[in-house]
């Protein structure tokens, strides 16, 4: 099973991809609706680090640039904003796929918190939010919350993948 | 290759952005894609709220049903008066020779659809947009005071930006004393007034209203109160907390103002309001 997987194309497991997207916009939005929403990730991009790192024959890059220009008109940033931070994180993952597709789910949990923080670094560089004490500890606990949601995220993926390539 | 385009694209989009109008189309275009999205993202909440609701308890609705008849009614009374009030006004200026106009402002009923409580930004969606001739800076209301003004449309929502919003700032005086100042917002459900001296007299409790200044926002609308007032050493200016006196987060149904026209004769504009009202449109003086 594991064999299928690494063989399937992206093209194979197209209308996932972009049903993926679509969930994980809506769980963004949702996000936004409560008080908590610093703390929860940016599931977009998470999805996009995910498919970039198991689907190696696109750089998903075009993918991370047009959700990144939604997540500006969602959150009211200037346009292109997230679609930088989006590009700049997909590129980054490109650079390594190859070895974070090897490393266990634990490992690659590990990694993405780093980069979680460093999106939160750029993030708060780039707009600079007002953080009273409860968000900041929120904001900054996010890739925290990242290293805990990304074993879920990749498992979870990975039978819808799965699956898909059985079929 | 690909990385480089989007990077140039990004820094592109973003001065194209900041320094110019041209991308309130690109962001109509995304609003009109997040909007289902929004739909979506609102469906738990309504479905809990649907879930929650008692159906049966039809004698309280009857009641409310009741005791919003009697509130209809106290408030077409009260705005008889106001209209008295008005035409007195008028007579009294034109008595004194100044110029006998007043602002007119027609208002739209719209429903929020989605509203957003990030810090970084703090925005509520309508579900007027561009067909319903919702433009760009025009100000939002409740029954309260100010929500805000409308940043971005598409052609069936519009977005309000709220006071507190970080990015927001409205020119407003303190009614008691007349004194002008900006009011920013914090992202925090709070605004700072700024731009206050040391010697001024405003003190907690106080209402403050939106000034006109600027002829985004119409002047009188109530917008904060001032909570808190701190003297810091080494600040020329005072540092004042006021809550905002609208319920950004509670208002379900909120007005859209038209653009002020100061010139707009009054008498024209009454017979204006007389047509308006058979096209379900509110229309106050």
């Amino acid at each position: 099973m594991s064999s299928n997987f690494l063989n399937i194309r992206a093209s194979q497991a197209r209308w996932i991809i972009l049903l993926s997207y679509l969930v994980a916009l809506a769980f963004d939005t949702i996000a936004l609706l409560g008080h908590s929403s610093p703390v929860v990730p940016p599931l977009t991009l998470f999805f996009v680090l995910y498919w970039c790192a198991n689907f190696l024959d696109r750089t998903h890059l075009f993918s991370a640039f047009i959700l990144g220009l939604l997540s500006d008109a969602l959150y009211q940033t200037p346009l292109g904003s997230h679609a930088l931070l989006f590009s700049i994180f997909t590129f980054l993952m490109i650079r390594h796929r190859l070895r974070f597709k090897t490393y266990p789910v634990w490992q690659q949990a590990f990694f993405i918190g780093i980069y979680m923080l460093a999106y939160q670094v750029l993030n708060y560089l780039f707009f600079t939010p007002v953080l009273d004490s409860n968000d900041f500890v929120q904001y900054w606990t996010m890739p925290a919350a990242s290293i805990m949601a990304w074993p879920v995220l990749a498992y979870s993926l990975r039978r819808i993948s799965h699956s898909a390539a059985d079929s | 290759m690909h990385f480089v385009i989007a990077f140039i694209l990004s820094i592109a989009l973003m001065a194209a952005d900041h320094y110019s109008h041209f991308m309130g189309n690109v962001r109509s275009v995304l609003l009109t894609t997040i909007n289902p999205i929004e739909q979506i993202a609102t469906l738990p909440k309504q479905i809990y709220l649907l879930a929650t609701t008692d159906f049966t308890n039809i004698n309280a609705l009857k009641v409310e049903n009741q005791q919003l008849k009697t509130e209809l009614l106290l408030v077409k009374a009260k705005q008889q008066q106001f209209a008295n009030l008005q035409l007195e006004v008028s007579r009294l200026e034109s008595l004194l020779g100044t110029a006998g106009k007043m602002n007119a402002q027609s208002l739209q009923i719209a429903t929020v659809t989605f509203y957003s409580n990030n810090p970084l930004s703090q925005y509520l969606t309508l579900d007027k947009g561009q067909i319903k001739k919702v433009a760009i800076q025009q100000t939002v209301i409740d029954s309260e005071g100010i929500m805000g003004q409308i940043v971005s449309t598409t052609p069936t929502s519009s977005r309000v930006l709220l006071i507190t919003d970080p990015d927001h700032q409205i020119p407003v005086r303190i009614q008691r004393t007349g004194q002008r100042g900006i009011l920013s917002g914090t992202g925090h459900d709070t605004t700072q007034l700024g731009f206050i001296p040391k010697n001024s007299l405003v003190e907690i409790g106080d209402l403050l209203e939106s000034s006109g200044l600027g002829n985004v926002f119409p002047a009188g609308y109530p917008v904060a109160v001032v909570t808190q007032i701190e003297d810091k050493a080494g600040n020329p200016y005072l540092e004042i907390t006021a809550t905002p006196i609208a319920e950004l987060h509670q208002s379900h149904k909120v007005l859209i103002l038209s653009q002020a026209n100061p010139y707009l004769n009054f008498d024209e504009d009454l017979s204006e309001s007389q047509n308006k009202k058979d096209e379900g449109n509110a229309h106050v003086q």
